[in-house]
């Protein structure tokens, strides 16, 4: 097999894998909100609702796709797929066990930050081509959102790129090998001061630039009734979900990865320990978004870019100084 | 709706967008046609009247003694607060008295009434505020949880959870079955217990106060023009409550509080409601542990559905519900039926004060005043 | 500076308790056990005097109807949805013909109040969901048939305007209903009792036709 359909062969299983653990999280994330909420999630579709997630798919397969007559015919039909490819192909550089993975670039870290920004285009795609005033709106509002919360987010991120010493996602790995008196394990998020608080940053800027209350304002649904999404239906209202709940993910593998040690873990030498090590350790950091999620009221929009500009952005770009500070310190290199 | 866009000197647009009759937030049936630059709502015109059901002649083709159960309709989130002034009123203007078990027991049903109501507002407060799929549906779920045991004891008491039927002219119409109080006392401690957890999730939470601390001030001067009353008008520092000013039904006989704040904003008028939990649960311990023995109507046995002939005469009544002063304003002829009813519904004039405090917010504040102003529309249509 | 500085910590600082204080009142709801009732598998347990469908009854004694089509039910019915026509026998009146349009029902009890011979009663079930109106117009062996298919609710109209009258000296055997008491600060548990749970005793006859199940109407006064 020559090495492009190898490649190929990869990318299109890692696709499939990607968009079937997309679905099933939204069932992980409604079972857990519910239980938070005193009650049962989906029960009834397949033994404790395993199979609501196929429901729904088949459900939004079959349902009809009403275009609105007065709708920008292009921008709203190219917005799904436009807002649905970055948020997949981020995954492309995702190492998820030593040599499995798409394809480890040497600057992944710098491609996943910069390709997942890709996707307020589609979104402000949706809202414009929509052809409604709450979907522009919600659009506007994300836009806004978004940008904010793109920097701090990026020099979070970088915390532990510079504490590393490069962008490659699997040389970040490796350097949070080994335990500090043989206990605690030399992840970023243990390093004292500068990791804990590069890995709220990190939290808190995912939430923002996931749309995930406390700053879901694009969407909340008591005023913008949905916001950008309000006018699709059907498959390509499935493939927006998609798209979300992927960036969710991946943004969560991501933290993983740059906190928490990736694929590290006892028995992390086989390559499937480890890979399972990353899913655990990226599924608990979205439960700990979902948890955060489910008990808090929105901000609403000038207080949220409020406190990215006057809050978050300060604060991270101070992290990144001690943090590159700290290493100039030790020597320059990467610890 | 067609669309008006008017581009004014300093380049600012301005955009009028439909807040419809079916909206996640409205509240029920409830139109705003809102005038907005950016963000910041510039004007408003509130169209009401999309659950207008004719209550007013209704109420000239029914007896005394059907209407009570309609009555609920009204205000259906505190269905007894309606039947209350209902009842109120034909007693009134035709004399009848109310013996004192059965006053007791309408002020038990009227506090339970107003736990029960102030858990919607809450959760559906924090629902507007936080979305259907996020922290405020977590509020919404646990009051609703809080009031569906109280309404287990409303179920208790009369068979329904909703709309009850509980007064009727002369008295109420069931008493306390078996249990029954041990079984409210054990409610009461843990809805009060319950309370505590909410305020922790919401009291001191940053998101929560900066979304409603300064937001949707009502001055003290406009509140006493516009006619507001109940929550609105105690967050806004007068000091008014029905209970104690015209006390009605035996309230003079419990001791409780009335809860004043002077800020006159969203968190003046929660912290309002959530003292008011309290004082509600502290009353209905009082009547429980005082409940004195006796007939429960004055009209007993056949007489409870025999006709109510009313003498000529005209008399209002009112009753302080969990949304403001809600009355019921009676004339009668000598027969069966009414001449004439009209209601004073509390969300009616609770819901005019909007136009003043709405421009110049955001369009995120229009949910929270709207929910911090808790309007029901049954009553508001009427 | 200093004093900036220190109300910016402050203000942090308290952000942090409020989030912990917000997430761990969700937390302890996480581990709480949910309140669903898991409708229809598992069934609530419905209060004695539940207002559901409305039935007609039969005499246990005699097996007779206990309507006599006096009309009061349908004088007193503020939707009006009761219409009933009068047969005249011997002894005593029934009704020819008794309609009840359950879709405009209010369940406002009235009809069962005013009812002299404790004919017309509720069930303690709501269960008439339907996809054709017009099984919801129910006719009077219909009502009868209701009448024996659910567990009746406590309320008749004998009992009702008993219990406004003034209080009569104790009777004798009055057991009170088993409501289950719950402990303070846990959810009451709704689902239905075991089956092996005593059934509280009674001291009103049953009011249903002999071949009735089980389930008689409980004492429910103090």
């Amino acid at each position: 097999m020559t090495p492009l359909a190898y490649d190929a062969l990869v990318g299109f299983i890692v696709l499939n894998v990607v968009i079937g653990m997309v679905t099933y999280v939204t069932l992980l994330e409604r079972k857990f909100a519910a239980r938070m909420q005193s009650r049962i999630g989906p029960y009834y579709v397949g033994p404790h609702g395993l199979l609501q997630p196929i429901a729904d798919a088949i459900k939004l397969f079959i349902k009809e796709d009403v275009v609105p007559r007065a709708a920008d015919r292009w921008v709203y039909n190219l917005a799904p797929i436009v807002f649905l490819l970055p948020c997949v192909l981020i995954f492309a550089t995702l190492p998820f066990a030593p040599g499995l993975g798409v394809a480890d670039l040497n600057i992944g870290v710098l491609f996943f930050l910069a390709v997942s920004s890709l996707e307020i285009v589609g979104l402000f795609m949706g809202g414009w081509g929509s052809n409604n005033k709450y979907a522009l709106l919600s659009a506007m509002r994300a836009v806004n959102q978004i940008i904010s919360y793109d920097l701090p987010f990026v020099f979070a991120a970088f915390v532990p790129v510079v504490l590393a010493g490069s962008l490659q996602m699997s040389v970040i790995v490796t350097a949070q090998q080994g335990a500090w008196l043989g206990i605690v394990p030399k992840w970023f998020v243990f390093y004292p001061v500068i990791g804990q608080l590069a890995f709220v940053a990190f939290l808190i800027a995912t939430l923002a630039a996931e749309n995930r209350v406390p700053f879901d304002i694009l969407e909340a649904e008591s005023e913008l009734v949905a916001g950008f999404r309000v006018e699709y239906s059907g498959m390509k209202f499935a493939l927006i979900q998609l798209g979300e709940y992927a960036h969710m993910i991946g943004t969560s593998f991501l933290a993983a990865l740059l906190f928490l040690g990736g694929w590290l873990g006892p028995g992390s030498d086989h390559v499937l320990v480890g890979a399972l090590w990353f899913l655990l350790k990226a599924m608990f950091i979205f439960l700990v978004v979902t948890w955060v999620r489910w008990s808090f009221v929105r901000i609403r929009a000038d207080q949220i870019l409020a406190i990215s500009w006057k809050l978050l952005m300060p604060a991270s770009i101070v992290l990144l100084l001690a943090a590159a500070f700290w290493v100039a310190a030790r020597g320059g290199h990467g610890v | 709706m067609p669309e008006t866009l008017e581009i004014g000197y300093g380049g600012s647009e301005r955009l009028t967008m439909n807040m419809g009759p079916q909206h996640p937030s409205a509240h029920g049936v409830f139109r705003a046609i809102l005038t907005l630059e950016g963000e910041t709502v510039v004007g408003v015109d509130a169209v009401i009247g999309y659950l207008h059901r004719c209550h007013e002649k209704l109420a000239e083709t029914l007896t005394y003694v059907q209407y009570p159960s309609i009555a609920s309709k009204t205000d259906y989130v505190a269905a007894m607060t309606a039947e209350l002034a209902y009842v109120s009123a034909v007693e009134l203007v035709g004399k009848i008295e109310v013996p004192r078990r059965a006053q007791w027991l309408r002020v038990l049903a009227a506090e339970l009434q107003r736990v029960a109501s102030h858990c919607l507002w809450l959760g559906t407060w924090c629902m507007d505020m936080g979305g259907a799929l996020g922290g405020g549906a977590t509020v919404f779920l646990y009051a609703i949880r809080e009031r569906e045991d109280v309404l287990d004891l409303f179920e208790a008491l009369t068979g329904a959870r909703l709309l009850y039927g509980f007064h009727q002219p002369g008295g109420t119409r069931y008493d306390l079955p078996a249990g029954w109080t041990e079984q409210c006392r054990t409610t009461l401690d843990r809805v009060e217990q319950r309370i505590g957890e909410y305020e922790a999730m919401l009291e001191d939470n940053p998101f929560f106060l900066v979304r409603t601390q300064g937001v949707g001030v009502i001055s003290r001067e406009l509140a006493q023009e516009i006619g507001v009353s109940g929550p609105l008008l105690r967050g806004s520092g007068i000091d008014h409550d029905l209970r104690k000013a015209a006390p009605y039904s035996s309230y003079e006989h419990f001791q409780f509080r009335v809860p004043v704040e002077t800020a006159g904003d969203c968190f003046a008028r929660y912290r309002v409601r959530m003292v008011e939990f309290r004082e509600s649960i502290r009353i209905a311990r009082q009547v429980l542990d005082g409940l004195p023995e006796g007939p429960i109507s004055s009209r007993p046995g056949v007489k409870s559905v025999g006709q109510v002939r009313v003498p000529k005469g005209e008399g209002y009544a009112r009753v302080e519900g969990a949304r403001g002063e809600v009355g019921c304003y009676l004339v009668a002829d000598g027969g069966p039926k009414p001449y004439r009813l009209k209601w004073r519904g509390a969300s009616f004039s609770n819901l005019s004060v909007l136009p003043h405090i709405l421009p110049g917010v955001k369009v995120a504040d229009v949910v929270a005043i709207m929910g911090s102003v808790d309007p029901v529309f049954g009553e508001v249509d009427r | 500076m200093a004093s900036e500085q220190a109300s910016f910590l402050g203000e942090t600082g308290q952000l942090v308790r409020a989030v912990g204080r917000a997430m761990g009142v969700t937390f302890k709801n996480l581990l709480r056990r949910p309140i669903t009732v898991r409708y229809p598998t598992v069934k609530r347990v419905y209060p004695d005097r539940f207002r559901g469908i409305l039935a007609l009854t039969y005499d246990p004694q005699t097996g007779e109807e206990n309507c006599i089509g006096c009309r009061l039910c349908e004088y007193i019915c503020p939707p009006q949805v009761i219409k009933v026509e009068m047969l005249k026998a011997e002894k005593r009146n029934f009704a020819k013909t008794f309609t009840l349009e359950l879709y405009a029902c209010e369940f406002c009890e009235l009809c069962v109040q005013v009812c002299p011979t404790d004919a017309i009663i509720m069930m303690k079930s709501f269960d008439l969901a339907t996809a054709d109106r017009r099984e919801l117009l129910l006719d009077k062996d219909r009502l009868h048939a209701l009448g024996l298919q659910f567990d009746p609710s406590w309320a008749t109209g004998n009992r009702l305007r008993d219990m406004q009258a003034p209080p009569k000296p104790a009777k004798a055997a009055a057991a009170p209903a088993a409501e289950a008491t719950v402990p303070a600060q846990s959810p009451p548990d709704r689902r239905a009792p075991a089956a092996g749970a005593a059934a509280p005793a009674h001291n009103s006859p049953d009011r249903r036709a002999p071949e009735a199940s089980a389930g008689a109407p409980t004492a429910n006064t103090e």
